[in-house]
């Protein structure tokens, strides 16, 4: 009798979920609280039901980055259960799947890495850029100067693009190598500052380089009624460094004054997937979507906003603060994610601007105290 | 501490004797030392550069040695009591002691000491008392979470082991304050002895502590207590005692247990008695904050699931804020409802009233409990008041486990029987029997409705009558009156709908104004729709579409499906919900029930909004910007609702659920969920349409958020120069007189008197924030030269302290509790769902319960790696792969670990036993946790055998073990050898080609290829050619698995009386003596004398003709020396016979008379000879004398001869000339 209890205590219950949307946030969330994870109906109803190739390729990274973790997917493949294991680090290198692009896998390993034993180098393979995805400059922009702030600093903190590639053909190379923190730093991120810069990338492969040109141009025109200083590279990659589909698009950042970034970016349709997009019209829109982001405004941008998150909770057990723009349906699941896996409820408080300010729209400003997540994977000498 | 304040002894400066001197010359000799600088300051110039440069580095290196690691304060503002705990081999006085100080600080007299008892020791502090038995197992445990450890050494014996066990255990837990309490003084007759043995002792002391640590004297027993002067003394060095947080205590929430409630259902312990118990657990918290619904350990018992935590009102509350000093008589309070102290408890769902009387000890004071009592109901009565508000709605709404009649925490005293419930309630009420009255009593004071006011009128009977008529009207479930009155009368609190209540009172308090509204909303639409807007528009900037958008989806969504469907089914489950409500007669609205059902629907609509119809609003919303603002003040509470609405509203349906006896179960949540659940898995927020990005005023509203943008007041730099010029600007110059003064301030003043006297305050404000400039600047540039790293990073840390504190202060506890967790200080209730029946059944209130919140990752088993070394009184080397038990992080448990040693190339090569003297490494199977300190221990003299750290955590061992394959040459070409018998298969071969080996001899070689006959022979080619005789071998290593083991001590589950008794899996040494099985050796292996023939070596042999050319040093001595004839080679003597007698002197006589003749002759004939020779001597002499003559004549004729010739020759040549 006595047997059975020291069994089933010694591990805590499992975390049920339906559905294969979230899919990555319940991986990384349960790789990092060690709760174990099952995931039922996944496309049940769908014509092909069960993960799909790059749900199963994000899998695979994941049981390259850990040791001993336990991953079992039904005969159809609509029914996941994950045991995490030690995330381990190291060096890996993953062919990601084309269907999703390096971002994908990208967001899930900037999670992670902080908290391996070794310090992680990735070099991952695939899709570059596409529209679904924050593509790879966008992370690299944005996401690194973030987990700057919490701590996460130092040599060998680096997102390289060694090659460019388009989707669908994909061939494009990135390498990611991340130190391993112990503890994360509270912050208190609460001013955004004013915008002091704005820098892009415009890039293009197997297209003419003017078209990358083209869409400076263009974004330059929109952005240059509110500020002088922007600063767009044109790289136009050729050879092996071009990937296997031709494409073209544009990143831009906007630089506060307190070191915020806030990113937008457009990448052309996918070859022989809809309209071919022109690069004006591109520049143009891209340059609104940076309007618009700038309009939420926060000191984090939209789609970094749960990276944020997950690095507050994971901090010290001491107030952190974050404002926020409007939360976007992927962080709000995620926040409910943690609340899960975690037990930390954010309090959120809406700021709203007043009347004659002309700053935007509302912004939230997200509070937590952290769990006092200390690395434990870490070796200790 | 107490009433009368003593006036404190004046210090009496010392007038004569060395110090006093000292002092004197100190004060005339102060000046002296700085005259002797300026005097001759060549004997202080700097003589050595490098000597300069080393003192200042140990300086500096004594200085930083003082830092510790500058840490967030984060100890409550309300800090929990502290816990002392009272350790020290039996017979000590822990319990007099305890008791003593009970009575110094509470004034009151306690009987046995059951498990914590907490006291009130001043305006500020609270102490938790709690015993530790002689207990391995209790020591480690209390050693975790103790603040202060009040060590009772017994001076007439000296130390005890357990003394330093406890030492030990606590250095690697951390190091809790430590106090040594000397006892058994009186013992000693001799005055000089005792100052000895204190001497001794506090030296012994200070080395295993620290150099001054504090040691006590009480000096002797008085009536068999403590003299109350020396107990008093000792209360005051507690009472002002500081805290160093230990590091896994202040990670850590944890509560020492100091209550326990069976909340079991009566009805599953009758059935089957064996079953788990639903258990709540009571104390306060400490460490850190505790989240609800987390793991936790209870050392002794296991790992489990917390069902609920709700904190409750203080049992023990510090008085409220008062001018006056000391405590008076009220505020006394003493706590302790495992020693039967507690009076009045209020629990989330009852309240028990204790009559000491009954439970306490006879020789207890008759008095005191009850005026304790009476002054306790004083108190509080206002929180009874709104308990007993609180409580009418858990009596109309209770769950099923209402029933739950519960066996006190106040059992203790009695061994009690699980079987029956008749026989544990006689055994709480022994005492009793004889005093009818006083049981009602006590039962009805129990009440459970919580309607105090009336409870003590009311009669047990009605009490019953009423419980059992609310349980049948609630649930419909089939009670038996019979089982009711089976039960425990004492103690009767039952969950009510609390869970669901305390989770759903931050909804309310969140957003009431609000939910009102939506609801009223709702009821007028009646529409989901509606309240999806509601709950939906706080999110995010979509509301402006949210309006417009429903009313064209609707027909949509109801069309389409899922969506629709999802949002009837919530519809109809809300309903039957708010019927249910209505039938069990609620009171309460249930306002948040209602409503947040909804909210998933809420965002659900919204991303429909968002995906189908999204594009056609564009156009159509662009004037409604201003209507935005409104509805987004309206939304703001919102958020909160929308963000984790569906989560409270999952647990409410958990609760609704248990509330309705599974009569109905309702998945909601996933059918709300479903149209989303298999979405795009994509971290891109796309943007809000309505917003058109070429219209001037949408460019509009951003502009700020630029450099270029206006700035605010503060920032503008326009402003800031100004104020530099109003700070720097004004200036007299002193040689003229002049005043300049600011053109800029003369326009503001100007200005000033324009806009009039209404903005003498805004002046002020100005004046008061530039001081507060000017000030900041000051300090700035004051404390920045030598502001260290340590400096800044203590003021950051400070800061973020501050911020801690400041930013939940003020929020009420119920929202509090949600962001932070439970926080220290808070006194809880823990319920814990299933736990075994005999933590229930062999509960011992000396054996202390704590419960240690778990971290997330700390649940999970895996490998450790750590680094151990065998204690240095533990008098044996640990042996690997034997049983240890080990404790580490809240755990004690048993594994087998393997020892290992590094090599210097990083590998980790097993070891059969521990090293002496020496660290090595061990990789256990256990528990994965953070980096800490632990002790591994086994029973024998010395009870802690090792101690260690944990340094590496792995899903996977490294560690392996020599082995060595043999083969033999069968076949040896010039370097080449065929090889047989190191394998058995090619594969195996195969496996190998490349290795390297070696004879034994040294020859090297290496594995090339398999051969196919025999099995497993292979090629290997060498260095050098073999021998047959040559053994080869190969040197490998194997990787050695770990055992996984992971066995928790459950000491705690044993019966009463034989906690200590646990056993586990034994070692191989004491399985061997169990079953008398005796050591078997391989006979080869054992240890022989070694015996060893004389060699015998041939004789050097040595060719004649090389003996012959050697020199004679070199030469063989054949000759044997002269020397004492042998008696082997000796002849016997010969004895003559008469005649041979005769003959033989004939002939001796016969030869001397020849010898005597040619002696004579021989003499004669020598002297002839002689004369001869003289004769011939002078012959020759004549002869030689002549000769000369002759030779003399010859020489001078031929000297004649030759003159002539010269002559001669001579004239020749003059005849010439």
């Amino acid at each position: 009798r006595l047997e059975s209890y020291r069994n089933n205590n010694m591990a805590s219950q499992g975390l049920e979920y339906d559905g294969c949307n979230f899919f990555r946030q319940r991986l990384v969330l349960s790789s990092l609280s060690g709760k174990r994870v099952r995931i039922r109906n996944i496309r049940s109803k769908d014509d092909s039901p069960g993960v799909r190739d790059f749900e199963a390729s994000f899998i695979r990274l994941l049981d390259k980055v850990t040791n001993g973790s336990r991953i079992e997917i039904n005969q159809t493949g609509t029914v996941l259960f994950y045991q995490p294991g030690l995330l381990n680090g190291g060096s890996v290198e993953h062919d990601c799947n084309t269907q999703r692009s390096v971002g994908y896998y990208l967001e899930a390993l900037l999670m992670l890495a902080p908290f391996m034993k070794t310090p992680l180098k990735a070099t991952l393979r695939g899709v570059t850029n596409d529209p679904i995805d924050p593509t790879v400059d966008m992370l690299k922009t944005t996401a690194l100067p973030l987990m700057k702030k919490f701590g996460i600093d130092g040599e060998g903190f680096d997102l390289k693009v060694v090659k460019r590639g388009m989707a669908p053909g994909g061939g494009g190379e990135v390498f990611f190598s991340c130190p391993v923190r112990r503890t994360i730093k509270p912050v208190q991120l609460t001013d955004p500052g004013k915008i002091k810069r704005i820098r892009g990338v415009a890039y293009s492969v197997r297209v003419s380089p003017q078209m990358a040109n083209r869409l400076v141009d263009s974004a330059r025109g929109v952005l240059n009624q509110f500020i002088p200083d922007i600063y767009i590279h044109t790289d136009h990659m050729k050879g092996a460094h071009s990937g296997k589909s031709p494409g073209f698009g544009l990143t831009l950042v906007a630089e506060t004054l307190n070191g915020s970034f806030l990113s937008a970016e457009m990448s052309s349709t996918p070859q022989g997937q809809g309209d071919p997009s022109l690069p004006e019209d591109l520049g143009r829109n891209c340059a609104m979507l940076l309007l618009e982001e700038v309009y939420r405004g926060g000191c984090v941008d939209s789609s970094n906003q749960s990276l944020a998150l997950l690095l507050m909770t994971l901090g010290q057990q001491d107030v952190s603060k974050v404002l926020l723009g409007p939360l976007s349906p992927y962080t709000i699941e995620f926040l409910r994610h943690i609340r899960d896996f975690f037990q930390i409820m954010f309090k959120l408080d809406v700021q709203k601007p007043s009347e004659d300010e002309r700053k935007g729209g509302e912004k939230v400003l997200m509070t937590c105290v952290g769990v006092g997540y200390s690395n434990i994977n870490k070796t200790l000498k | 501490m107490d009433g009368k304040v003593k006036e404190q002894k004046r210090h009496q400066q010392k007038q004569s004797g060395p110090q006093a001197e000292r002092k004197k010359l100190k004060k005339q000799g102060g000046s002296r030392e700085e005259d002797a600088r300026k005097r001759n300051p060549k004997a202080f110039a700097v003589q050595s550069a490098v000597r300069m440069a080393k003192t200042f580095h140990r300086s500096q290196d004594i200085k930083m040695k003082k830092h510790h690691i500058p840490l967030v304060d984060r100890t409550p503002l309300e800090p929990p009591p502290i816990v002392i705990v009272v350790v020290g081999p039996p017979k000590v006085g822990k319990s007099t002691l305890i008791r003593c100080l009970i009575k110094n600080f509470a004034r009151q007299k306690l009987g046995d000491i059951c498990g914590p008892v907490t006291i009130i020791s001043g305006k500020k502090r609270r102490l938790t008392f709690m015993e530790c038995s002689n207990d391995i197992n209790t020591m480690i445990d209390l050693a975790k979470v103790a603040d202060l450890v009040l060590m009772l050494i017994d001076a007439s014996f000296g130390f005890e082991m357990e003394t330093f066990e406890f030492l030990n255990i606590c250095q690697v837990h951390g190091f809790p304050r430590i106090m040594g309490v000397l006892t058994h003084l009186d013992s000693f007759k001799d005055n000089k002895a005792l100052r000895k043995t204190k001497k001794n002792l506090k030296h012994r002391f200070w080395t295993e502590v620290y150099q001054g640590a504090k040691l006590f004297y009480l000096s002797g027993m008085v009536y068999g207590e403590y003299q109350a002067q020396e107990v008093k003394n000792l209360g005051r060095f507690i009472s002002v005692m500081k805290f160093r947080p230990l590091v896994w205590q202040t990670s850590h929430p944890y509560v020492l247990v100091d209550r326990m409630e069976d909340l079991t259902d009566p009805d599953r312990l009758r059935t089957d008695p064996k079953c788990d118990r639903t258990v709540s657990l009571y104390g306060y918290l400490r460490g850190t904050y505790l989240k609800n619904k987390g793991q936790v350990h209870i050392p002794g018992v296991g790992d489990f699931q917390v069902g609920d935590v709700n904190f409750l009102p203080d049992p023990c509350a510090l008085p409220a804020a008062q001018k006056k000093r000391a405590l008076n008589e009220k505020e006394r309070m003493l706590y302790a409802p495992m020693a039967g102290v507690g009076g009045v408890v209020y629990d989330k769902d009852a309240v028990y009233i204790d009559l000491p009387a009954s439970h306490v000890d006879q020789q207890q004071d008759e008095v005191r409990p009850n005026t304790e009592l009476v002054q306790s109901l004083i108190d509080t009565h206002a929180t009874l008041d709104e308990k007993m508000a609180a409580s009418k709605v858990s009596l109309f709404s209770g769950s099923a486990t209402l029933e739950p009649a519960e066996e006190g925490g106040l059992g203790e005293k009695c061994v009690w029987d699980p079987t029956t419930q008749r026989k544990r309630r006689k055994v709480v009420f022994t005492g009793e029997e004889e005093e009818e009255e006083e049981e009602d009593g006590s039962g009805s004071s129990d009440d459970e409705d919580g309607d105090s006011e009336d409870s003590d009128q009311e009669q047990d009977d009605d009490e019953e009558n009423l419980s059992t008529y609310l349980k049948e009207a609630r649930a419909g479930c089939d009670e038996t009156e019979k089982t009711v009155a089976d039960a425990p009368p004492v103690k009767r609190p039952k969950l009510d709908v609390g869970k669901g209540e305390s989770a759903e009172v931050p909804v309310f308090a969140d957003s009431e104004d609000d939910l009102e509204m939506s609801e009223e909303e709702e009821e007028e639409s009646g529409e989901e729709g509606e309240a999806g807007r509601a709950g939906d528009s706080g999110h995010c900037s979509e509301e402006e579409e949210s309006e417009d958008c429903k009313e064209e989806s609707e027909g949509e969504l109801e069309g389409t499906g899922e969506a629709a469907d999802a949002t009837m089914e919530e519809q109809t489950a809300s309903k039957s919900m708010e019927e249910e409500e209505e039938e069990e007669g609620g009171k309460y609205t249930l306002l948040g029930r209602s409503i947040s059902p909804r909210v998933p629907i809420a965002s659900s609509y919204k991303f429909s909004c968002l995906s189908t119809v999204g594009l056609r609003w564009k156009e159509g919303l662009r004037q409604k910007a201003s209507d935005a603002f409104l509805r987004q003040q309206q939304a703001v509470p919102n958020l909160r609702k929308l963000v984790y609405g569906s989560v409270v509203q999952a647990d409410d349906s958990e609760d609704e659920e248990q509330e309705l006896g599974g009569l109905f179960r309702v998945s909601r949540p996933q059918t709300s969920k479903k149209y989303q659940a298999n979405a795009v898995d994509s971290s891109r927020f796309h943007p809000d349409t309505s917003h058109q990005w070429d219209q001037e005023e949408m460019l509009n509203s951003i502009r700020d958020c630029f450099v270029t943008g206006k700035w605010d007041e503060s920032q503008d730099a326009a402003t800031l120069l100004k104020e530099d010029e109003e700070l720097y600007g004004d200036f007299e110059d002193l040689e003229t007189g002049e005043v300049h003064k600011n053109p800029t301030g003369k326009q503001n003043r100007h200005e000033e008197t324009v806009v009039k006297v209404d903005d003498d305050e805004l002046q002020k404000n100005k004046r008061l924030e530039k001081k507060q400039r000017l000030k900041e600047r000051f300090n700035s540039e004051y404390d920045g030269g030598d502001a260290t790293y340590f400096d800044d990073l203590k003021e950051e840390l400070q800061k973020q302290a501050e911020l801690n504190r400041a930013e939940f202060d003020g929020v009420d506890d119920e929202t509090r509790v949600q962001y932070e967790g439970f926080r220290p200080g808070m006194y809880v209730r823990l319920e814990i769902p299933s736990l075994p029946c005999e933590f229930v059944t062999n509960f011992d209130p000396h054996y202390p319960i704590i419960l240690g919140g778990l971290s997330s990752a700390e649940g999970n088993v895996g490998y450790l790696q750590m680094r151990l070394k065998k204690h240095r009184w533990y008098n044996r080397i640990l042996k690997t792969r034997d049983p240890l038990i080990l404790s580490l992080g809240w755990r004690r448990f048993q594994t087998i670990p393997l020892y290992h040693i590094e090599d210097h190339n990083g590998r980790h090569r097993l070891l059969k036993y521990t090293p002496q003297h020496m660290h090595c490494g061990a990789s256990i199977w256990g528990e994965t946790r953070s980096h800490k300190m632990d002790c591994a221990l086994i029973q024998a003299n010395f009870r802690i055998a090792a101690t260690g750290v944990i340094l590496d955590l792995d899903k996977s061992v490294t560690v392996v073990k020599k082995l060595k394959l043999i083969g033999y040459p069968y076949k040896i070409f010039k370097n080449t050898s065929f090889i047989k018998g190191m394998f058995n298969t090619v594969l195996e071969v195969a496996k190998f080609e490349g290795a390297s080996v070696r004879t034994v001899s040294g020859v090297r070689g290496m594995i090339k290829k398999a051969l196919s006959t025999p099995e497993g022979a292979f090629r290997a080619s060498f260095e050098d050619r073999l021998l047959m005789s040559d053994v080869v071998f190969l040197r490998s290593w194997f990787p050695v698995s770990v055992p996984q083991l992971y066995n928790p001590v459950t000491s705690l589950l044993l019966p009463v009386g034989q906690k200590d008794s646990w056993a586990g899996m034994r070692t191989l040494g004491q399985l061997k003596h169990d079953l008398g099985i005796r050591y078997m050796p391989n006979v080869d292996s054992l240890y022989k004398p070694v015996v060893r023939t004389k060699r015998q070596f041939n004789r050097l042999h040595i060719p004649k003709e090389l003996q012959k050319a050697l020199p004679f040093k070199s030469k063989p001595k054949l000759q044997q020396p002269k020397g004492k004839t042998p008696r082997d080679l000796q002849r016997p003597s010969v004895i003559r016979e008469p005649h041979e007698k005769k003959v033989a002197a004939l002939l001796h006589a016969l030869s001397t008379v020849h010898n005597f003749k040619r002696k004579k002759a021989h003499q004669v004939q020598h002297a002839k000879h002689k004369q001869f020779l003289q004769q011939k001597g002078k012959q020759e002499e004549a002869k030689l004398k002549r000769q000369k003559e002759s030779r003399k004549k010859l020489y001078r004729v031929m000297g004649q001869e030759d003159k002539r010739k010269q002559r001669s020759s001579l004239k020749g040549a003059s005849k010439d000339d």
